[in-house]
């Protein structure tokens, strides 16, 4: 039985180095196992093995919450801005807009609060432009009080051109303020599986 | 006076349930500085007013 060792294994000799892998060992050791698209000699890095097992270094995910407050104005879907980044891990969100460069499907979670109100509010995840899906719907006219709502749900993002942004929307009859506050207003998302 | 305040001061026969989240009449604002804007107008007999009717309304 041999052993062989060796800081750089490339898998596949195909003419096109983007059809062969490389695994090996970064320059300086780091106890972690990289696996790169590419020859040998230059491979781009598109995931590792560290002690906990795998970790995709390009799966995007990012969170930010609302720090400046809007004006709804009454029966109108609003999109909602989204100005403090709490993290942004592929540069994937801009503009209060989320628009991922890596095809899969995405868990994406968004809340929004109201001060104290009449009427009906939700937020709803729009994507490319369109209402997409509809979050938790509170309505009752009849007693002023703040309003939160949220949505979640599982989406598909072809990592070119779709794109998603939070709307909301309130019926009260008369213009209403958004919480900007990280705990009731905010957006996060998180790439669940590439494809 | 906002959008919505505008289209009720010129189509009177409109209700608020027209303006819910499922009727008949979609307003949206893309937070672009461009303001509110009728997205979709599906009422069975009141016809969406002309930007100069909207425009007119003080």
């Amino acid at each position: 039985m041999s052993t062989v060792k060796s800081k750089k294994l490339q898998v596949g000799t195909d003419a096109s180095a983007s059809n062969n892998f490389t695994i090996y060992q970064p320059a300086t050791p780091d106890g972690t196992l990289r696996i790169g698209v590419g020859n040998a000699d230059s491979p781009t890095e598109v995931g590792r093995f560290n002690s906990n097992g795998y970790v995709a270094t390009n799966a995007p995910a990012f969170g930010a919450w609302h720090d400046t407050t809007q004006t709804l104005t009454t029966s109108s879907f609003t999109k909602l801005l989204f100005t403090t980044e709490e993290f942004d891990t592929n540069s994937n969100f801009a503009s209060s807009r989320f628009t991922p460069t890596v095809e899969g499907y995405y868990q994406i979670n968004a809340a929004m609060g109201i001060v104290p109100m009449n009427g009906t509010i939700f937020i709803s995840i729009y994507k490319n432009g369109s209402e997409f899906k509809r979050g938790s719907f509170t309505s009752d006219a009849a007693t002023a009080g703040s309003r939160h709502t949220q949505v979640s749900s599982i989406v598909y993002a072809n990592g070119s051109t779709d794109y998603f942004e939070i709307y909301g929307y309130q019926g009260s009859g008369s213009n209403a303020t958004t919480r900007n506050d990280q705990r009731w207003t905010y957006v996060n998302g998180v790439l669940a599986k590439a494809v | 006076m906002n959008l919505y305040e505008k289209i009720k001061k010129l189509k009177p026969e409109l209700t608020d349930a027209d303006f819910a989240p499922e009727g008949t009449i979609m307003l949206q604002n893309d937070s672009d500085g461009k303001g509110d804007y009728i997205r979709e107008w599906n009422h069975p007999t009141v016809t969406q007013p002309t930007n100069a009717e909207l425009n007119g309304v003080s």
